[in-house]
């Protein structure tokens, strides 16, 4: 479905990312774990093209290679980002950012469907369309994102740290509403910090440290792993080296 | 009698602040091009009413079927061809904003200089419809009551087009987060052009408006753009409804000063009003604190 090979990203002379290389399959959710500071953001950003990926990288989005496109271009080639912090339009009403969702020519057609399936999938948006989305809780802008970026009908949906500042019982309740927009046919591409959540939906996992993938395997593999309990699932001090030398 | 004068006169000057400065805040809140050149068009529209009225007996109201398309199209290739280089190499929306106040501080010389080849220094007016009416006692010229007619009904419509249609929801989610917007597919760069075009038909609007009741000069542009600027200030960046508001606060307190007062205080009213608005609310009348 996304295929992403040798992407590299500089701010100056720090490099973000070194020659990262990962896909995601029809259907499938895939976690990216990291500490702060990996370049889980930035990888992101540069896949949905806001961010400036030096030469040579090549992104393919179901056959099609969008990585020369602009951001705009991308949404329309069926990629949505849910970008860290959100990213919704706090002056506008929950109805006005869902609809702006649904900008892109390839939904124009089928807002109301797809604005149908939305709101069953976040029942609680359905009552507030008319709030502005800035008086919301975290929680339910969280909603307002997800439900945005499924507004463009994708393909392959990013999600940036989604359950960040969440109570649990949100983080739940996202989890789950990311597991259904799977079944719906949608592939997911999740960075998380939560990893024992997101494992716990997730097909396939990549690990990311400084700019570089060190590991991936399937989601039962990593979270059976004891140098990845010990990293990313609440063991003592996280020695991300030795989870991924184990799978070198 | 003197208060219906005064509201009158307040609210039709306000009208066309109001007006004029709604134009302003769509290329400052979207584009974010802070343009000095704006009072020039407006001026530059009210040249070409005078002279459509002048030369080919064109009614300025009729006149605006082709001052308003002109000034859009102005304003759009002003955004493509000297803008759109800034908004390329500009690594910040600030960076972008001192940037487009330089280049457009050099381009009200240029339609200043032209203005000043074509017309000379001296003063314009043509006469259209100033025939008195008296409304509730206070006797005003037909063309005033015309031009705030026109003045709200295209606030309304622009009003609308903004909160009602898919392309104004756009050059609002623009306004509000740029990159957000290249996130739902909008290419920001095509909106900020379309948000700077309407703006300067907006202008065009306003002088056009303006052109059939006040006298005017070719050195007049600086005194249009400095009020819209404190108007769109006053009212917060980007706000439609604060501009409106603003621009009838500000035409109804330069009218009561200058009809109670002394003519000659109505700038020290303007700035005193100003500067009140900013001490009190730094962002504006409807802005929001850390934008």
């Amino acid at each position: 479905m996304l295929e992403v090979s040798n992407l590299t990203v500089a701010y100056g002379l720090h490099r973000a990312l070194e020659q990262v290389t990962l896909s995601i399959g029809q259907s499938e959710i895939v976690v990216i774990l990291g500490a702060n500071g990996a370049g889980k953001s930035s990888l992101l950003k540069a896949i949905a093209g806001i961010v400036p990926a030096l030469p040579g990288k090549r992104i393919v989005l179901s056959g099609q290679d969008i990585s020369a496109l602009p951001p705009h271009w991308i949404v329309e080639a069926g990629l949505a980002l849910v970008p860290e912090g959100r990213g919704i339009f706090g002056d506008l009403t929950v109805r006005e950012n869902l609809r702006l969702g649904a900008y892109p020519e390839r939904s124009r057609a089928s807002e109301r469907d797809i604005l149908e399936r939305v709101l069953a999938l976040f029942p609680r948006l359905a009552e507030r369309l008319g709030q502005t989305a800035r008086t919301m809780s975290g929680g339910e802008q969280q909603m307002v994102a997800i439900g945005r970026a499924l507004m463009s009908k994708p393909d392959v949906l990013l999600l940036d740290e989604p359950s960040l500042g969440l109570s649990p019982l949100m983080c739940k309740e996202l989890f789950a509403a990311l597991a259904r927009i799977r079944e719906s046919g949608v592939s997911v591409l999740l960075v998380e910090q939560n990893a024992r959540q997101s494992l716990a939906i997730a097909d396939r996992g990549y690990l990311i440290e400084t700019g570089r993938i060190v590991g991936e395997g399937r989601a039962a593999d990593l979270r059976d792993d004891p140098a990845v309990r010990r990293a990313y699932l609440g063991g003592a001090s996280g020695d991300v080296a030795a989870a991924s030398s184990s799978f070198h | 009698m003197l208060i219906v004068d005064i509201i009158l006169g307040g609210l039709i000057l306000g009208g066309m602040y109001a007006l004029v400065a709604m134009g302003l805040t769509l290329q400052y809140g979207v584009a974010r091009i802070m343009n000095l050149a704006y009072g020039e068009v407006l001026i530059a529209a009210a040249f070409a009413s005078y002279l459509l009225f002048t030369a080919f007996a064109l009614s300025p109201l009729v006149g605006m079927i082709l001052v308003l398309p002109a000034g859009f199209a102005a304003s759009w290739l002003i955004y493509r061809v000297l803008l759109v280089p800034l908004v390329r190499r500009a690594k910040t929306r600030d960076a972008l904003e001192v940037d487009s106040i330089l280049a457009t501080f050099g381009l009200l010389f240029v339609v200043q200089g032209i203005a000043f080849v074509l017309f000379g220094g001296q003063y314009y007016s043509y006469s259209y419809l100033s025939v008195p009416i008296t409304i509730a006692g206070s006797t005003i010229a037909v063309n005033r009551l015309i031009a705030f007619g026109f003045a709200v009904a295209l606030s309304l419509i622009l009003y609308a087009f903004l909160m009602r249609t898919r392309t104004g929801t756009a050059i609002r989610a623009v306004a509000v987060d740029p990159t957000a917007a290249s996130l739902v597919a909008i290419d920001v760069r095509k909106v900020a052009g379309l948000a700077f075009a309407l703006g300067g038909a907006m202008c065009a609007a306003g002088g056009v408006l303006v052109s059939m009741f006040l006298t005017f000069n070719a050195a007049m542009g600086v005194v249009f753009t400095m009020k819209a600027l404190i108007v769109v200030i006053m009212g917060g960046v980007g706000n439609l409804l604060g501009a409106l508001v603003a621009g009838l606060l500000l035409g109804l307190v330069e009218t009561v000063v200058a009809r109670l007062v002394d003519p000659g205080l109505t700038l020290v009213a303007t700035f005193t009003l100003f500067l009140t608005v900013l001490l009190v609310r730094p962002t504006g009348l409807f802005g929001r604190t850390g934008r």
